[in-house]
Formats: C-alpha cells, sequence, structure tokens
C-alpha cells in the first residue's frame, strides 16, 4: 500500500501543476504549428505583448510537440470546449481544419487566422504581405546573385504549407517569365520544418546536380540546413542561397556567406496583429480599408474578400536581412 | 481510491474476494480515469465536465482507440506481435474512397447512399490491407514489427502518389457529418460505435475459440500447434481485423474533419502504443483485455484536454504520458491480493 500511496502521490503532483485563469478577462488563445520552433517562441514574446500592453484580454499561445495536424486539430476542439473568446491560429495545413473551425464559429468563438488565404472557414485571415510578391523577391534576389543564369531549385516546408508552396510557386513564374536562362529542377523540395532534413536534401541535390547554383529556402529553418551543406561541400560563394529564416539562427551561414541573405516578417509583430485582429473580432470593430493596427508594416492594411465569408487583410512587413544589418535584428 | 471497495470485498467469501480485486490493471485504470477526472474538476474548474466538453472528449477518442485495438490483438497474438501500419491504414481507406466514391455517388444528391459507399469502400481498403499484413506475417513469416513498417510506408506511399501529397476536401456531407458529431441521447455516434465495437471484440475475445485460441497462441505458441489449429488462419484473421478497425479510424476521422490527408495523425503511431501497454497488455503476448485499452485511452484523452484547458504546454504533455506509463507499469506489479491476506 506504500508503494501505492507513493504512486498516487506522484500523479496528484503532476495535476496540481495548474496555472489560474484570469477571471473576466477576454480570453484569446494563438494556437501555432510547432510549439517549441524559434519562429514561434518569437510569436510568443508577440502574443504575450499584446495580452499586458491591453487590459481586458487574457492572450496565450500554444501549439503541438509534434508536426502534426491532427494534434493541432485536437488544440483546437479542447479550445471549444473550454469556451474561450477567441481563437488565433496558425494552420499546419489548412484544409485540415476546416470543420475544428467551423464547430468554433457555430460556438460563438471568434477564429482569426494567419498564412491560411485558403481557408473559408476563418472569419478574418491575416496575411503579412502579398505572397505571390514576396516569392517573387526571393526569385529576383536569387537572379540577381546568380547572374541571371544557370541552375536553381526551391524548398518547402512541406507540399500542405500553404504560404511556402505560393512563394516557391509564385518564385518559379517569377523565373518563367523575367529569366529564360534559369532552370529550375526539382523544385519543393520537402524539408519538414526540420533543419537536418533541409541539410540532407541539401546535400542530395547538390551530388545530382553539381551545377546547381542558386537554393531558395521555403521553411524558417530550410537556409540553416541548406548553409550547412553548402559549407560542408566548399561551395560558399558559388551557390547562391536565399530564403526564409530567423537572423540569429542564420546569422553563422550569412556571416560566412554560406547563405547570401534571408527575407522575413516579424513573427513577435504577427503574433501581436494576430491578437489585436481576434480582440477587434471579439469586440465588434469593423475592419476598414487602409486601417492602422498600430504596429509597422501593418500600417495600411488592405482588405478584400475571402474564399468563405471571411475577409483576407494584408500588410506590407516584410525584411530583407543579410550580412550588413544582420546586427540590427536580435531574435 | 481502492480502499472502499476492497474493505467490502473484505466481508465477502475467499474466491469472490479473489475475483473482486484479481485484474489490478483495471481496477488501476479505473481509479486512474477517476482521479484525472477529479483533478481536472479541481484544477480546471467545473467547465471540464459540462456536456459539450464530455462529447467533445468522446468524439476525440474513437480514432486513436480503434487503433489501439488492432494494436492490442496484434499484440496478444505473441510472437512480437504488433501493427504499426495503422494509420496508414486509416489515411489510405479515406483517401480512396474521397478520391472514388464521387465518382459514383453525387454527395449533393444523395448523401446518405455516399456516407454509406463511403464507408464501404473504407471498409474494403482495411480488408485488403490487413490482408496484405497477415499474409506477410503468417505465411512470408516476416517479423510483425518489420513487416508492417514496411507496408505503412508503402501505403503511405501510395497515399501520396494518389492524393499528390496534397489534401482532400470532402466538403459539407450531412450524414457524415453527423456521424462524426452528433450525439444521440447525449453520446456522440462515433463514441457509441467504438464502444460497440471494443464490446464485441472484447466479447469474442472472451467467450469465443477464436478468442481463446489467441490468447493460448500468444502465451505458449508451441503447445498451440500441438493444440491442432490452424495459426496461420489465426494470425491472418486477427491483422485483417486490425486492418478492419484501421479503416473504420478513417472512416471517423474524414467524418470529423471532413478531409483526408496521407500525414494526418502520423505521431498516433506511438500513442496507439502507448495506450496499448498502458492498459497492461502483455507486449510478448497472451495477456490482455479490450475493457482496459478503453479505459487507458480515456484516461489518456482526459489528461491531455485537461492540460490543453490549463494552457500547459504540449512537451509537458509528453512528460506526463511518459510519466503516467512508468506509474502505470509499476502499480500493476502491486499485488493487492497479498495485501489483503496479510491484514488481520
Amino acid at each position: 500500500m506504500k508503494k501505492l500511496a507513493v504512486c498516487a502521490l506522484l500523479l496528484g503532483s503532476v495535476f496540481t501543476i495548474g496555472t489560474a485563469l484570469a477571471a473576466g478577462n477576454k480570453t484569446i488563445v494563438t494556437v501555432v504549428k510547432l510549439a517549441g520552433e524559434t519562429w514561434f517562441t518569437r510569436m510568443d514574446e508577440g502574443v504575450k505583448d499584446y495580452g499586458v500592453k491591453t487590459p481586458g484580454v487574457t492572450t496565450s499561445e500554444i501549439g503541438p510537440g509534434k508536426a502534426d495536424a491532427a494534434q493541432q486539430e485536437r488544440l483546437i476542439e479542447d479550445l471549444i470546449a473550454r469556451g474561450v473568446d477567441g481563437i488565433a491560429v496558425v494552420p499546419f495545413d489548412p484544409p485540415m481544419l476546416e470543420g475544428v473551425l467551423k464547430r468554433a464559429m457555430d460556438r460563438g468563438i471568434k477564429v482569426m487566422t494567419h498564412e491560411a488565404d485558403n481557408l473559408k472557414n476563418t472569419q478574418v485571415d491575416m496575411e503579412a504581405f502579398d505572397n505571390a510578391a514576396f516569392g517573387a523577391h526571393f526569385n529576383d534576389q536569387i537572379a540577381d546573385c546568380m547572374g541571371k543564369t544557370g541552375t536553381w531549385t526551391s524548398f518547402v516546408g512541406s507540399l500542405g504549407s500553404l504560404t511556402h508552396v505560393q512563394w516557391a510557386d509564385a518564385s518559379a513564374a517569377n523565373a518563367a517569365k523575367k529569366y529564360p536562362d534559369m532552370k529550375l529542377v526539382s523544385a519543393k523540395n520537402e524539408s519538414f520544418n526540420d533543419a537536418n532534413t533541409a541539410y540532407n536534401k541539401a546535400k542530395e541535390l547538390l551530388k545530382k546536380y553539381p551545377e546547381l547554383k542558386g537554393i531558395e529556402g521555403g521553411s524558417a529553418v530550410d537556409v540553416i540546413g541548406i548553409g550547412r551543406a553548402i559549407e560542408e561541400a566548399g561551395l560558399v560563394g558559388k551557390v547562391c542561397v536565399y530564403g526564409i529564416g530567423m537572423p540569429k539562427d542564420t546569422s553563422r551561414y550569412l556571416k560566412s556567406g554560406a547563405v547570401n541573405g534571408i527575407s522575413l516578417w516579424d513573427p513577435k509583430d504577427a503574433g501581436f496583429v494576430m491578437n489585436k485582429i481576434a480582440h477587434m473580432l471579439v469586440d465588434g470593430t469593423e475592419f476598414k480599408e487602409g486601417m492602422d493596427l498600430g504596429v509597422p508594416g501593418y500600417t495600411n492594411m488592405h482588405v478584400k474578400k475571402g474564399p468563405g465569408k471571411g475577409i483576407i487583410v494584408t500588410g506590407q512587413a516584410w525584411i530583407d536581412v543579410n550580412k550588413d544589418n544582420l546586427d540590427k535584428y536580435n531574435f | 481510491m481502492c480502499a472502499r471497495p476492497l474493505r467490502t470485498a473484505k466481508l465477502l467469501k475467499g474466491h469472490l474476494l479473489r475475483n473482486a480485486v484479481v485484474d489490478r490493471q483495471l481496477n488501476f485504470l479505473v481509479s486512474a480515469n477517476v482521479l484525472v477526472l477529479i483533478a481536472a474538476l479541481a484544477i480546471a474548474g467545473p467547465s471540464f465536465v459540462n456536456v459539450y466538453n464530455l462529447q467533445s472528449m468522446a468524439v476525440q477518442i474513437p480514432e486513436l482507440g480503434l487503433l489501439g485495438i488492432g494494436v492490442a490483438l496484434a499484440m496478444i497474438a505473441g510472437n512480437g506481435g504488433i501493427d504499426l501500419s495503422g494509420i496508414a491504414v486509416a489515411n489510405l481507406s479515406g483517401i480512396v474512397a474521397a478520391l472514388s466514391v464521387p465518382l459514383w455517388v453525387s454527395p449533393d444528391d444523395a448523401p446518405l447512399m455516399f456516407a454509406f459507399v463511403f464507408g464501404g469502400v473504407c471498409l474494403c481498403v482495411g480488408v485488403v490491407c490487413g490482408l496484405i499484413n497477415g499474409l506477410l506475417i503468417s505465411r512470408a513469416s516476416l517479423t510483425p514489427i518489420i513487416a508492417t513498417l514496411g507496408t505503412s510506408m508503402a501505403f503511405s506511399g501510395i497515399s501520396v502518389v494518389i492524393s499528390n501529397g496534397s489534401g482532400i476536401r470532402l466538403g459539407y456531407i450531412e450524414p457524415l457529418d453527423d456521424f462524426g458529431h452528433m450525439a444521440v441521447l447525449g453520446v456522440p455516434i462515433c463514441f457509441a460505435l467504438f464502444i460497440a465495437i471494443a464490446a464485441f471484440i472484447g466479447a469474442a475475445l472472451r467467450f469465443t475459440p477464436f478468442g481463446v485460441r489467441l490468447y493460448l497462441l500468444g502465451s505458449n505458441a508451441k503447445a498451440a500447434r500441438y493444440a491442432g489449429f490452424s495459426q496461420r488462419g489465426l494470425l491472418l484473421v486477427t491483422y485483417t481485423i486490425s486492418g478492419i478497425l484501421a479503416s473504420i479510424a478513417g472512416v471517423v476521422i474524414a467524418a470529423r474533419i471532413s478531409s483526408v490527408k496521407w500525414d494526418y495523425g502520423t505521431s498516433y503511431v506511438l500513442i496507439a502504443i502507448l495506450i496499448v501497454v498502458m492498459a497492461g497488455v502483455r507486449p510478448s503476448g497472451g495477456y490482455g483485455r479490450i475493457v482496459c485499452v478503453v479505459l487507458s485511452a480515456t484516461a489518456l484523452q482526459m489528461l491531455s484536454s485537461m492540460f490543453n484547458f490549463l494552457d500547459i504546454s504540449n512537451f509537458f504533455r509528453d512528460f506526463a504520458w511518459g510519466l503516467l506509463l512508468l506509474v502505470f507499469l509499476q502499480v500493476s506489479r502491486i499485488d493487492l491480493r497479498s495485501w489483503l491476506v496479510r491484514k488481520p
């Protein structure tokens, strides 16, 4: 029996770790693709910041421990049962969340999404910028670096990650239109948001296409893996690497020249704006063309109709980081 | 938690007393469920047991529970039995049905017909996949873990190729959506189906020659061989049932989220095994109870929902699950009978 008591005690101790919910406040929960990834850790800063700066709102960020649409769906399922006021989601795979988000809205919960402009069951989808323009911007940078000629390839987090695919497609379309001498091979390699997978894929690609001169990263960690592969192959300066990335994570490769440049939107700002939008929905504030959400890059929002009943709001919030201006970004 | 029933049991005759406490795993799982519920009530507040949350949790159980029962059956069969291909079969059956059924039946004109044909196609795919697993293990004598790992990758591969790697949206199909979410008399339909299937398989294991033979095969394959029944046939049936259960999970997934994708639930493989081990199914075969698998699945679901209610990190949840598993394994070793006998 002693053993049993010890075990029960142990079990009990697991449950006692709980957080008290502030009463009376509006609760907005941000659901991200994957907990613990640098990108979403930075986003969490913005989420918390909004909660601290705005009275009457409790904000928090959660995400699955494994990159799996099923786990994210379950998280939202439980949020509906909990009866939060607003949910802000960065979907792992937008179509997989249609059902659960519809149920959330049916229960009167306000729903906003980020990076999911194909999702029907959302009230507001927020995009940091026009994705096609962002993709073309990568391609222009790579083209300049490659001298507008040669073989290049692209990465995506997964084929289901909508924005990654949009950037890669827009980039390819831009090249086809503007740079006829650039040859795209083996486009949209999947890294599954894992730098190590990106590293292995990049190594394979460099072996398979020795003439490869440009690589475009898709997920936030792709360029890290690609940069490592480039360094190990002794190809620094010979292969142009651009992609989305985090300044601190990528700094080593930016300094060594293995990665030429990264472009990004600050996930902290995005997290802040997502919660601002969710809060506006909870309060019933109207969304107007050209509105100012109070964060640089989000001061002149473009509003258009989404694929469902909701709207899509777009900012102009991308920044280019290379080894010259790297010091300005401490995340 | 156990003290009171034991004290009453003490008053009963010896054999009754033995029966009442004989299954330590079952007792512990029941107490764990109650304990989690009480803890959730205390920490997360009464909204944890409102009808909506209970239904929401119930709806989330079947997919994992069905895969768990499949794994449990394979484990009971012994000889290192396991089925890693469950979620791959579930996704493949959903994808095949989502691609093929709209060609024959219009979901708009005949939604009920569509739902039934959808389920039928899923089951057929499940039977075929289960048979492939069963044949590889019983005829080709492959080790189950290797065979099902291989078929799991093959099934996922087929799913990727036929769906082009992207998700397939089913749209709103009323009967299917009802199956995934609607509650009859307060019980969600898909959860009721899950309980019915669990009860059926539990009864089959206990009362039919199939069950007796399966336990015998798992506990002593040599003795089973001399008993003179067809081991190959038994393994084939077991893995086919596992495949069918997985395909039912596929229908539940499709109904619940109105879309199907090849990589949905990739984390389920290990969670299903966790559920089964926590349920006390012996990994070396010969022992395991379906009721324990169900209770283990409900305990895990309540625990994870509780953590979500409290905004607790999912990494902590993984840690808690692991801890829970270790506690379960340890507690199931404590013999309550010897404790009872020692007491005056």
